[in-house]
């Protein structure tokens, strides 16, 4: 299988441990990532609130880019796979599309529409399937209670994005149950990280991660897991203030997809980049058999 | 000819607090045609089982907006969600009242607030007294004009999406998405003279404290969207005002940022959106993560072709004169 790989700009610079993470699963997996340096950031959504069309606009030149080399576009972030998904969504609308080609057109880039957008959940729950993710298991996670956090743009709008359900999904867990962890059903599982706000209200943006941290801990999440670099720099990076901001201790390892899947996989920690977190992930890793002695 | 039915169990949030020292959950099991209302059943309870079952609802037809509660953790008009698919998906219903306002009894919540945040945003017409309607004329509006409003006035104001809300838990400051969504039909109305007053008094601790995390939208039983025109309100309110809020210097700073070298500097951004004084008030946090991420300190590659990027940003956000 051979996906244009889009990582986004947090996997390329604090988040390099997706990155790291990603290429072991990937390898593992035979899938390869067609690298393209001349991808741009996706606008994180932020660009899409100060200028929609060109939001639509940067994102339609990215997926023109992998639509000309024939591949489909490979994520690793949900908030990527919201605004690439609502690009190809936006151009359906003549107004919009007039304009986006306006622009692109004189620079010589014609966007068709016909190039896909899969984050790796997906890739890996549907493409590539759960018997073969259990095939390549060398490590089971021996029932760890994991907390599936999905990231917002993932998700919603469901009705355009046309993918899971918007508040009920289960591909998450599915793939956790998979490789042998326990999935923990809990309610912030498809809550917001607080992100968004982080440089608007800092303390609210926090309360709301701390209260999604409380939740899966209150269910028994031995950790928790996401698909979204965004959200990891709220539940992990910011998981202090998060703690600050409810009022209570946390100490919640939370890993990255990729990180989860290659752990079952056999790899080490610094394999997958676990190291850089700030939150240590020793305890989870101790139940799994993976600590260092 | 009867209908088959299945065995449809609830398990129902009770609690008085003149009562009650805690909430408690009461299971009801009866059997049901799968495609029975939740409210129907609800009231099949209060009729059969229990009188003392305390529920708001009217007119059981998706038009009150009376009878939005939570069921199975979805913020959702009782009267319109059937118990076959919830049974299928989880097995029992767990029916609760709306989140995000104080419980008065059972499934009944006081919605004061709600209609606080909904009348702050000043929900009526504000005509140009210079230019008052004609008086027994009627005031038309082109099929453009009413298009602008989307599906806003849809809204049977619910209050679906003010339980879903993650905002509106964590800040009591925030309007909510139908106070927002109610805002943005008034700022698009033709008629109305406030639409920069409103869009300026809309934006501290208002409108930049939306998520779009869009749960709103699936909450919402009239497919209004409130994330969507929030996103409208905020492009506007830039447009209006420049960025002179965090939430607008964020937007507006990311935007130019990317402009750049095609990747987000993430350093840049924190001065862009604090300017240079207000980071110090991250420096702390900043050298937490920098001792794990060091990457956060450097400025990024520049993309191939960032020229052309840039001329995309030349065609559809051009300098604005000031």
């Amino acid at each position: 299988m051979r996906l244009a790989y889009y990582p986004g700009c947090v996997a390329q610079e604090s988040g390099k441990e997706l990155d790291i993470a990603t290429r072991y699963v990937a390898k593992t997996l035979g899938i390869e990532l067609v690298e393209f340096p001349t991808f741009s950031c996706c606008g994180s959504g932020f660009v899409d609130e100060a200028n929609e069309v060109l939001n639509v606009a940067i994102n339609a030149r990215n997926l023109a880019i992998a639509e000309r080399a024939g591949l489909d576009l490979l994520t690793i972030c949900s908030t990527c796979q919201g605004m690439l998904s609502l690009a190809i969504l936006r151009m359906q609308d003549p107004a919009v599309r007039s304009r986006v080609e306006g622009a692109l057109r004189p620079l010589g880039i014609d966007y068709r529409g016909s190039v896909k957008v899969k984050h790796l959940l997906r890739v890996l729950t549907e493409d590539i399937g759960l018997d073969a993710i259990r095939a390549r298991v060398r490590r089971p996670l021996g029932g760890l209670k994991v907390g599936a956090f999905y990231g917002c743009h993932l998700l919603r709008p469901a009705d355009e994005l046309g993918w899971e359900d918007g508040e009920e999904p289960h591909a998450f867990e599915d793939l956790l149950a998979a490789v042998g962890a326990t999935p923990v059903y809990y309610r912030g599982r498809v809550m917001c990280c607080g992100f968004p706000i982080q440089f608007v209200k800092g303390e609210t943006a926090s309360r709301i991660a701390g209260r999604q941290i409380l939740d899966a801990k209150a269910h028994g999440a031995d950790a928790m897991a996401t698909p979204c670099p965004l959200c990891h720099i709220s539940l992990d990076a910011y998981q202090n203030q998060a703690a600050k901001a409810v009022e209570r201790p946390l100490d919640l390892p939370v890993f990255h997809l990729p990180q989860i899947v290659g752990l079952a996989f056999g790899a080490s920690p610094e394999e997958l980049g676990l190291p850089r977190h700030l939150v240590p992930t020793d305890a989870a890793l101790a139940k799994i058999g993976a600590a260092r002695p | 000819m009867a209908e088959p039915t299945v065995p449809a169990i609830f398990d129902v949030y009770r609690y008085d607090p003149a009562i009650d020292r805690e909430p408690r959950y009461q299971r009801y099991t009866l059997d049901l045609a799968p495609h029975t209302p939740v409210l129907s059943a609800l009231l099949r309870i209060r009729a059969e089982i229990d009188p003392s079952l305390t529920l708001r609802y009217s007119c059981r037809s998706a038009i009150c907006g009376s009878c939005a509660m939570q069921i199975n953790s979805k913020s959702r008009l009782a009267c319109e969600t059937h118990i076959g698919p919830e049974m299928e998906r989880h097995g029992r219903i767990v029916v609760e009242p709306m989140r995000n306002q104080a419980v008065l009894r059972d499934l009944v919540v006081d919605q004061a607030s709600f209609w606080r945040q909904y009348s702050l945003v000043e929900p009526h017409l504000k005509l140009d007294p210079a230019h008052p309607m004609p008086e027994g004329e009627p005031t038309s509006m082109t099929p453009e004009e009413v298009e602008r409003f989307k599906e806003t006035p849809r809204c049977i104001a619910c209050a679906a999406c003010y339980s879903a809300c993650p905002a509106v838990e964590a800040d009591a400051g925030f309007p909510g998405p139908m106070a927002l969504a109610k805002l943005y039909r008034f700022v698009v109305d033709p008629r109305d003279h406030a639409r920069q007053d409103r869009l300026v008094r809309i934006q501290p601790n208002g409108l930049w404290l939306c998520l779009r995390c869009h749960l709103c939208t699936e909450a919402c039983p009239k497919d209004v969207r409130p994330s969507e025109r929030i996103r409208d309100l905020k492009e506007m309110a830039i447009a209006v005002q420049g960025a002179t809020e965090n939430g607008s210097r964020h937007a507006v700073g990311f935007k130019d940022n990317i402009e750049d070298r095609g990747l987000l500097n993430e350093m840049r951004l924190v001065r862009q959106t604090y300017g240079t004084l207000g980071m110090l008030g991250q420096v702390g946090q900043g050298l937490r993560i920098v001792r794990k991420k060091p990457e956060i300190m450097r400025r990024p590659h520049a993309i191939e072709g960032v020229d052309e990027l840039q001329k995309i940003y030349e065609a559809l956000d051009p300098e604005e004169p000031k």
